[in-house]
């Protein structure tokens, strides 16, 4: 999976295939874009391929984050394979899904 | 005194009974000639009469027979028409759902309980993955914490080395001073004692700590184990479910709605077989008709008689029947189409034999399925 991340607009857009092998680098993310002052935090999954039972809790993970700092955590435009992990899981009741 | 040789039908196609080469007789004499002629006809009359009555018994008997025969067949088509009523309105039940613990659940309410147990399925996987990764960032946080530690303990050794060598250095010195450093070198020793204390303990320390150490990298791999489990399919079982479940709600509906039009029908042909049933059974009404009837023929029948009587005895000559009269009922008797009918009424009206019990020959036809083409 790679990872890109947008510090002024507070973006991150993830690309490839999102699994338990991202746990670092997502963690690590994650601590910094909540360690910055900033309100809705949003990520691109228009690019996600694919994501594993162990992304979708580093997911819920990084929403118990932003609770903790009041902030936002936005899921913008899920396809394929995500997209039907979102809709099975409901995940539009946890966050703020955008298509 | 034939009226029906004034009629034009029978004009046209009877010929007339007079015969026209015969001179006409004038006076009395023809009287006792016309006289005698009806007497004739009359008597020609009541054979027709008598054998239209037996015809009518007859054909009534059969009549009635094979409304019996019809009514009992239409009523065991209605007996079957209602028990395929029965059966449809039982394959109707078991469109609807299945019974399980003798209770009938629906087919929807089967998909909602499926939906239900596989949400509650979906949600407990994502508990438990977001349980286990954040078990994987708690141990990794702990792995840190002990290599910090480890640090700590190197850092507590270097200074236990210092220690340990400042003691041996004040001993070196305290041997140096004799008797003066006597107090000296047991402060030397106390100290070196200590160090050597410090050492001990750091080394057990060490030895704890590596325990830890291990145990925090095999329960990480451990947990690496169970979260890298990929769950995901399980989780689109469910999607796969709830298609196959909608698939068969179609199904279900669609079963529903071919049962229900079959019952529809099945009920209208119950209806129907029923309609019949009662139908056939106004046969007897039918049966009381022809009795009205044949009962007019035998009082006509009876009035010919004493008429012809009557008008006998006023005759000097007995009446006797000649050959002319007969040609008109030949004729009529030509136009039948049933042979089997004409050869009887040839034998009782021409032929003067008495009408015998033909009730199967006449029904024979239904029974064997055949009818008599003309």
């Amino acid at each position: 999976m790679q990872i890109q991340i947008d510090r002024t607009s507070g973006q991150i857009a993830m690309s490839g295939e999102f699994t338990f092998t991202d746990h670092i680098p997502f963690k690590q993310m994650v601590t910094e874009i909540f360690a910055a002052p900033g309100k809705a935090v949003v990520i691109d999954l228009s690019r996600l391929d694919f994501i594993d039972s162990a992304g979708l809790g580093m997911l819920l993970l990084a929403r118990d984050e932003a609770k903790k700092t009041h902030r936002e955590l936005i899921l913008r435009g899920p396809i394929g394979q995500v997209k039907r992990m979102f809709t099975v899981t409901k995940f539009n009741t946890l966050f703020k899904v955008e298509e | 005194m034939f009226g029906w040789k004034n009629s034009n039908a029978a004009a046209a196609k009877l010929p007339s009974p007079e015969p026209s080469d015969v001179p006409a007789p004038e006076g009395p004499q023809r009287q006792d000639e016309l006289m005698r002629r009806w007497i004739a006809f009359a008597d020609m009359q009541q054979r027709v009469i008598r054998t239209l009555v037996h015809e009518i018994q007859q054909t009534s008997a059969v009549v009635e027979t094979e409304a019996d025969n019809l009514s009992s067949r239409f009523q065991n088509l209605a007996i079957c028409a209602g028990q395929q009523t029965e059966r449809v309105e039982s394959l109707s039940r078991l469109a609807i759902g299945i019974e399980v613990d003798g209770e009938a659940v629906a087919i929807d309410r089967i998909a909602v309980l499926l939906e239900e147990t596989l949400s509650d399925v979906v949600e407990k996987i994502l508990m438990l993955s977001k349980d286990a990764m954040s078990m994987v960032y708690a141990l990794s946080e702990l792995s840190a914490n002990v290599d910090r530690v480890d640090s700590c303990m190197e850092e507590l050794n270097k200074i236990n080395r210092v220690t340990n060598m400042l003691a041996l250095n004040a001993r070196i010195e305290a041997e140096r001073a004799g008797t003066a450093g006597a107090a000296f070198r047991v402060v030397a020793g106390e100290v070196r004692e200590l160090s050597g204390a410090t050492q001990r303990l750091s080394v057990d320390m060490a030895t704890e700590l590596k325990a830890v150490t291990e145990g925090i990298a095999d329960g990480h791999a451990t947990l690496q184990r169970v979260a890298t489990i990929d769950l995901s399919q399980n989780l689109m079982a469910k999607d796969r479910l709830q298609v196959l479940m909608e698939a068969l709600i179609r199904r279900s509906g669609n079963l529903t709605e071919v049962v229900a039009d079959a019952m529809k029908e099945a009920e209208v042909i119950s209806a129907d077989v029923a309609g019949m049933v009662t139908g056939i059974q106004f046969q007897d009404r039918t049966r009381q008709r022809l009795e009205h009837v044949v009962d007019t023929l035998r009082v006509v029948d009876e009035a010919l008689d004493e008429l012809k009587t009557t008008t006998a005895e006023t005759l000097d000559v007995p009446v006797a029947e000649t050959p002319g009269d007969n040609e008109w009922v030949k004729t009529m008797l030509d136009r039948f189409t049933l042979g089997d009918m004409r050869s009887r009424f040839v034998a009782q009206i021409l032929e003067g034999r008495q009408p015998a019990d033909h009730v199967e020959a006449v029904a024979a036809p239904s029974t064997t399925g055949t009818v008599e083409l003309f």
